[in-house]
């Protein structure tokens, strides 16, 4: 048998992707379509005092244009941390009020692309504008302090006194925006009450929950279709405002209407990682043994909406300590709420944790991995709670080791290579194991078929293959006899996917519909002869709907799956803590005269329990550390702070990498076997490839210079003399 | 877009014929050669031409050999035939700065009179918004106290501070190029040091050429020597992205000692800038690294930063001393065997 | 090319009404509706001049009648559902909408349709020959050249005119000169050794 799970099985997608045939959001023809385009706010805070149609409507083809003043009928659905599905709390159109920059002020309808984006340049809009505070320091901010987040265990004054040596310093990150390379679209066709959505989603049942109620008519109208998405990133986890007001326009117009959202628009309509400004404080005893942990986070959000990640709480459960005291603040500001982006808590609190240890690690003059693993833990230190498992160090050993750690010489600046300064860097990848409620349905047929069926998600995280390897393995088939239905709000509901859940859930829950279908049919899957069992089980198909809930969830969680629940269990629990596992180490090359920093080699190794297809997980990890590379050293959103307006709102100066950046990456992958975590012992991995990346690059840029850059991006300017 | 009438001369003469006569306030009809400019701002609608006339199989493509290093190019020759040919290669900074500029994409449609012609990345400009003295002039400058990472230090006035993004015209400008136009009234030539023209209190005015001015050739000659050369390109990512600051460098050595120096910046000036002051001071040094050093430093003497991009100065020098200390320790390949 | 349209010289002395009235007879071919007169009354056509095309899209020929500003992108995608080539940014910025013009690859997203007379154009869709994916094709599959696969049609029409015009030569070559395709799932790893496992194979096929 070939295919089965763990297997390097190339994508069961992957011809349809190579082909152009993979159908994405925007690519779905639809009859007779008219042509939406946005119109985003030249203000950063103020008010709409009118709007000259005029020129707008001499392009020939002008359908309609939506505003305040004619504005789409749409009722806010509610924010995702509120229980609703929305990135956002309100409604643009709800009034003349403009709350950031780029806010959607207007939506024009044409008959053709050309028409409506035409008539969108010439929409003017009047503003009364007033100063924005868009970024830290304006004047004007209001920060939200948010104790119920935070946690307090021990003495942390006594404790950071007991320190031999001790780290005080502060950190900031910057906001970055996903920018996947699809951009955000939404086409929508009614017929008669019925509506379908093609629109790019990491949660097809929320989408259509939160339709639903913005338009004010019962879910089971609405269909979310998402087969692939061309990217996701978290950006295309809960429901930005284009995608109901299309909808809705759509049905005021009585036609099908297609959206794309431009890359510059997809800066301020969409979400975005907020700017954060940490403080820590880590004290250890000579013997390297941390004393206390304090980790304070300031993050910015919109004026309405509290939103932040509060990665306190995941640092706070990395190593020993003897106190432990975390704390956030969110700062409202004119600013788009933020949201959900790659290993959202995680990316800028690791870089500010894994930094600090490092700091510490120099002053202690102790090897950094060395220092990490006299902090290392059976048990988190808050509370006590063991992990289900943890294999941390292992991960330091496997990749220091393929690395080259040994030949590791702390003294800054001893690895220089002529004209380039050479440093290497280290630091800890974690992420929580989460997963949520979700069902599947499974058929088999006694030609050997079988085929899955849920509302889960591929964003190129290899869903489709390795739901196939599940069924494969469960009912005893070869891999390319499965098919696999995802990204469609009609399937049996799956989990957002976000958060690495997806793989742990469906896997667990196709494993309980296959189980069943063999009791069912009286077979195992290792000794199944599929004729004749269907002849003798006296049909030539059999189904089976599952339904699964992880250890942690709240009482009758399976019902919330027709609700549109997230019900993301997992990481700090009650009984048990969860966690996946890494170590990176990073070597940096610096121009001794222009400063800039390459990074020639990135090693990686990570346990996450049992990999489902090591090729596709290797992809996984090692995008993840490509997107680390680019949060140390690259990605800066831009904001003016006169307007709140971002200046890079494209993809050639917001700066991602390019092939040529990407060097020597390499993922490794320790064993690992956790019967606790869930029954199929799966962790996450799309997210932890980004954790820490930043801190073990910062790490080895302060080795090769002895300048310690305590934010990112780390850049040029960051490195060169102002003399 | 704003639409246009697109128009499709069968010859150079009709295309600076035709390229104006739908002008109206402000906004004259447009050329359209490799269209990678011209198109990207008419999305933004920063143009808006109401004709747009292509230059596609009208303009001269290749580049001829002559005498004594002379070349004459054809301004419809793209940047990625140009980066590899031979003539090129032999000064390798006219072919490093073409492959070190943009995507082999782009490089395959943009031509090289076009890519002299390139506009600038200010954010201010692009956005169709803010204040823009080039876009708007007397809307003054919304850049100076902006984000403004990527713009110049040098040449820059109050009215303006956008920066001439472009990578091959700083090494062109090494070598005495020569730009044959042809407009309406009939052709010229122009020196390409005399091509672009510093904001000063008018930046819209970017360039000497007339509104049907074309540009239908480049003639330059490179001395045997330029196969000591290099552009020294500083960026934010290892290909793909605009110059924070580039340095192109030719060197004549006699051992360590400078015969001749030519130097010009790029990145972080209004237009391509060529060092002719520390070129001069260059000659008869001995090239050490201090002497490289305080060859940058003068190069920006007269730098003036505006916040975001002061570390543009520092950098700059850097950049400067570095190209100057690579092209040192090139060994020139002969120019007999190239291929 | 652009030139500056407020760039005029006062010492070029060419005013627009001569030039105007000098061309109006010139004959020259323009593809648009020529209404030298209608600038007086609206600064700007409403509609979008038309032109007519022939352009030869996966070998086969076809005449279209275009609003002069459509570009190849919109074409492909909103008039000829060939949707393997991806829009990602309009600005030829990220390279997902990268073709084959006359064998050459080019961003799709700025080229004019108008300009295409007479070209070939070989997309995603016109890559594969009855069926049989091309080496590259396969090659992005065997090294997981890909994740989300939105930028992979790009990406595969790049590699292979990065082969054809001779810059495969190493995985460092491969890297400079796959630049302009941004891949934001980081797959870059695999794209280079697919264009290293296709390289031999694509290059005795030729472009297209």
């Amino acid at each position: 048998m070939t295919g089965r799970i763990g297997a390097a099985v190339s994508r069961i997608d992957a011809r349809k992707k190579v082909m152009g045939e993979a159908r994405y959001a925007a690519d779905f023809a639809v009859p007779n379509p008219l042509y939406a385009h946005l119109v985003t706010s030249t203000i950063g805070r103020g008010a709409i005092t009118g709007i000259d149609e005029s020129e707008a409507r001499t392009v020939p083809g002008l359908r309609e244009i939506f505003s305040h003043a004619n504005p789409l009928g749409l009722e806010p659905d509610g924010m995702f941390s509120t229980g609703g599905h929305a990135q956002q709390g309100w409604e643009p159109f709800a009034g003349p009020d403009v709350r950031f920059y780029g806010e959607t002020v207007a939506m024009v309808v044409a008959d053709d692309i050309l028409a409506a984006r035409e008539a969108a340049k010439r929409l003017r809009v009047a503003y009364s504008a007033e100063a924005p505070a868009a970024v830290f320091g304006a004047e004007g901010l209001e920060p939200e302090e948010l104790p119920d987040m935070a946690l307090s265990s021990g003495d942390l004054d006594a404790a950071m006194e007991a320190a031999a040596e001790r780290v005080e310093v502060e950190y900031d990150t910057a906001a970055n925006t996903h920018n996947a390379m699809e951009l955000f679209a939404t086409t929508a066709v009614w017929s008669g009450k019925d509506l379908t959505l093609y629109v790019p989603s990491q949660w097809v049942e929320g989408f259509r929950a939160g339709v639903a109620s913005e338009l004010g008519i019962a879910p089971e109208r609405v269909r979310i279709v998402s087969p692939y998405v061309g990217g996701g990133f978290g950006g295309k986890g809960s429901l930005y405002t284009f995608t109901p007001m299309v909808a809705a326009a759509a049905r005021r117009l009585n036609r099908p209407v297609k959206l794309y959202v431009t890359r510059e628009q997809g800066f301020t309509t969409a979400s975005y990682r907020a700017e954060t400004q940490q403080s820590v404080r880590l004290g250890a005893r000579a013997d390297g043994r941390f004393t206390g942990f304090e980790h304070k986070g300031r993050e910015l959000s919109s004026r309405p909406d509290t939103y932040v990640v509060n990665g306190a709480d995941k640092t706070a459960r990395m190593y020993h300590a003897d106190a432990v005291r975390t704390g956030v603040t969110c700062v409202h500001a004119d600013r788009q709420t933020p949201g959900f982006m790659r290993a959202p808590a995680e990316t800028p609190y690791y870089f500010a944790l894994e930094s600090a240890v490092d700091e510490l690690a120099r002053r202690l003059e102790m090897d950094p991995v060395e220092l990490r693993r006299r902090n290392d833990i059976d048990a988190e230190p808050v509370n006590g709670v063991p992990y289900t498992s943890r294999s941390l160090m292992e991960c330091y050993d496997m990749a220091g080791e393929a690395f080259g750690w040994r030949d590791y010489d702390p003294a800054v600046g001893s690895m220089r290579d002529g004209d380039w300064l050479v440093g290497w860097g280290c630091a800890t990848a974690a992420y929580p194991t989460q997963m949520a409620p979700c069902a599947v349905r499974v058929h088999f047929d006694r030609t050997g078929r079988a085929r899955v069926m849920v509302a889960s998600h591929d964003l190129g995280t290899g869903a489709y293959t390795v739901i196939a390897q599940a069924a494969a393995e469960g009912l005893g088939l070869e891999v390319d006899r499965v098919e696999v239905e995802l990204g469609d709000s009609r399937l049996p509901p799956g989990t957002i996917a976000g958060g690495s859940i997806s793989t742990a859930s469906n896997v667990s829950v196709i494993q309980i519909a296959c189980e069943r279908i063999m009791q069912r049919l009286g077979t195992t899957p290792e000794r199944i002869d599929v004729a004749a069992v269907f002849d003798a089980f006296g049909q030539g198909a059999i189904e089976e709907y599952a339904e699964w809930a992880p250890r942690g969830s709240r009482p009758n969680a399976r019902g919330g799956l027709y609700g549109a629940e997230v019900g993301i269990v997992g990481g700090p629990e009650e009984e048990y803590t969860a966690f996946a596992f890494g170590a990176e180490y990073a070597e940096v090359r610096i121009n001794r005269w222009t400063r800039e920093i390459r990074v020639p080699r990135l090693y990686g190794a990570f346990a996450a329990g049992r990999i489902m297809n090591e090729k596709t997980a290797t992809s996984q990890y090692l995008g993840g550390m490509i997107w680390g590379l680019g949060h140390a050293l690259q990605e800066k959103t831009e904001i003016d702070p006169r307007t709140g307006a971002v200046m890079n709102d494209n993809i050639s100066e917001y700066i991602v990498p390019v092939n040529a950046d990407v060097m020597d990456v390499r993922a490794m992958m320790v064993p690992e076997e956790d019967t606790l975590v869930n029954p199929a012992g799966i962790k996450g991995i799309g997210e932890i490839g980004i954790v820490g990346t930043a801190a073990a690059i910062a790490n080895a840029v302060h080795h090769a210079t002895g300048i310690r850059v305590r934010h990112v991006p780390i850049r040029v300017e960051d490195l060169i003399g102002t003399g | 877009m704003r639409p246009f009438s697109f128009q499709k001369p069968g010859s150079v003469e009709e295309a600076v014929a035709v390229v104006e006569p739908m002008g109206v306030a402000g906004q004259g009809g447009a050329f359209h050669a490799g269209g990678t400019t011209v198109i990207d701002l008419m999305k933004l609608h920063v143009l808006q031409p109401p004709s747009l006339t292509d230059l596609g199989g009208v303009l001269e493509r290749g580049i001829e050999e002559g005498e004594d290093g002379t070349l004459r190019v054809g301004a419809g020759t793209t940047m990625a035939e140009a980066a590899e040919h031979p003539a090129f290669l032999r000064a390798p900074v006219l072919s490093e700065a073409l492959w070190k500029a943009a995507s082999a994409q782009l490089r395959n449609v943009a031509t090289l009179g076009g890519n002299l012609l390139q506009r600038t990345r200010c954010p201010y400009f692009r956005d169709n918004v803010s204040a823009c003295n080039k876009r708007e002039p007397g809307s003054g400058c919304a850049a100076k106290d902006g984000i403004n990472r990527l713009l110049a230090v040098l040449g820059t006035s109050e009215s303006c501070i956008a920066n001439y993004p472009g990578d091959w015209a700083n090494a062109l400008i090494l070598f005495d190029a020569v730009l044959e136009t042809r407009s309406g009234g009939g052709g010229r030539e122009i020196a390409f040091g005399d091509l672009h023209v510093p904001p000063g209190e008018d930046p819209a005015r970017e360039t000497i050429l007339g509104d049907d001015e074309l540009i239908t050739a480049i003639r330059l000659s490179v001395p045997e020597w330029a196969s000591r050369s290099v552009y020294t390109k500083v960026r934010d990512r290892d290909s793909y992205a605009f110059a924070l600051t580039s340095a192109a460098v030719a060197l004549d050595l006699d051992g360590d000692t400078v015969r001749e120096a030519r130097l010009a910046i790029g990145g972080a000036a209004t237009v391509p800038w060529r060092a002719r002051e520390v070129e001069d001071w260059l000659a008869g040094r001995e090239l050490t690294e201090d002497v490289a050093v305080e060859a940058g430093r003068r190069a920006f003497a007269g730098a003036r930063g505006w916040g975001e991009n002061d570390f543009k100065i520092p950098l700059g020098r850097d950049t400067v001393a570095r190209g100057l200390m690579e092209a040192k320790a090139m060994t020139p390949r002969n120019s007999g065997d190239s291929q | 090319m652009a030139t500056d349209p407020r760039s005029a010289p006062p010492d070029l002395g060419i005013s627009r009404r001569s030039l105007l009235k000098g061309t109006a007879a010139s004959g020259a071919s323009a593809f648009g509706a020529f209404q030298a007169g209608a600038q007086e009354a609206e600064a700007v056509p409403a509609g979008g001049p038309e032109v007519e095309v022939e352009i030869t899209i996966n070998g086969r020929p076809e005449r279209f009648t275009l609003d002069a500003r459509t570009t190849l992108l919109d074409l492909l995608r909103e008039r000829l559902d060939l949707t393997g080539t991806k829009v990602g940014c309009n600005h030829g910025q990220c390279g997902a909408c990268t073709v084959l013009v006359d064998g050459t690859r080019i961003n799709s997203c700025l080229r004019l349709a108008a300009t295409l007379d007479g070209a070939e154009v070989t997309t995603i869709e016109g890559l594969a020959e009855a069926g049989e994916m091309h080496p590259m094709q396969q090659a992005f599959i065997d090294n997981d050249g890909f994740q989300c696969g939105y930028c992979t049609p790009g990406q595969i029409m790049s590699a292979v005119g990065c082969v054809t015009e001779g810059h495969a030569g190493s995985e460092a070559e491969i890297r400079e000169y796959m630049s302009g395709n941004l891949c934001r799932c980081g797959a870059y790893k695999g794209i280079v050794a697919a264009v290293v496992q296709a390289r031999d194979e694509t290059e005795a096929r030729g472009a297209s």
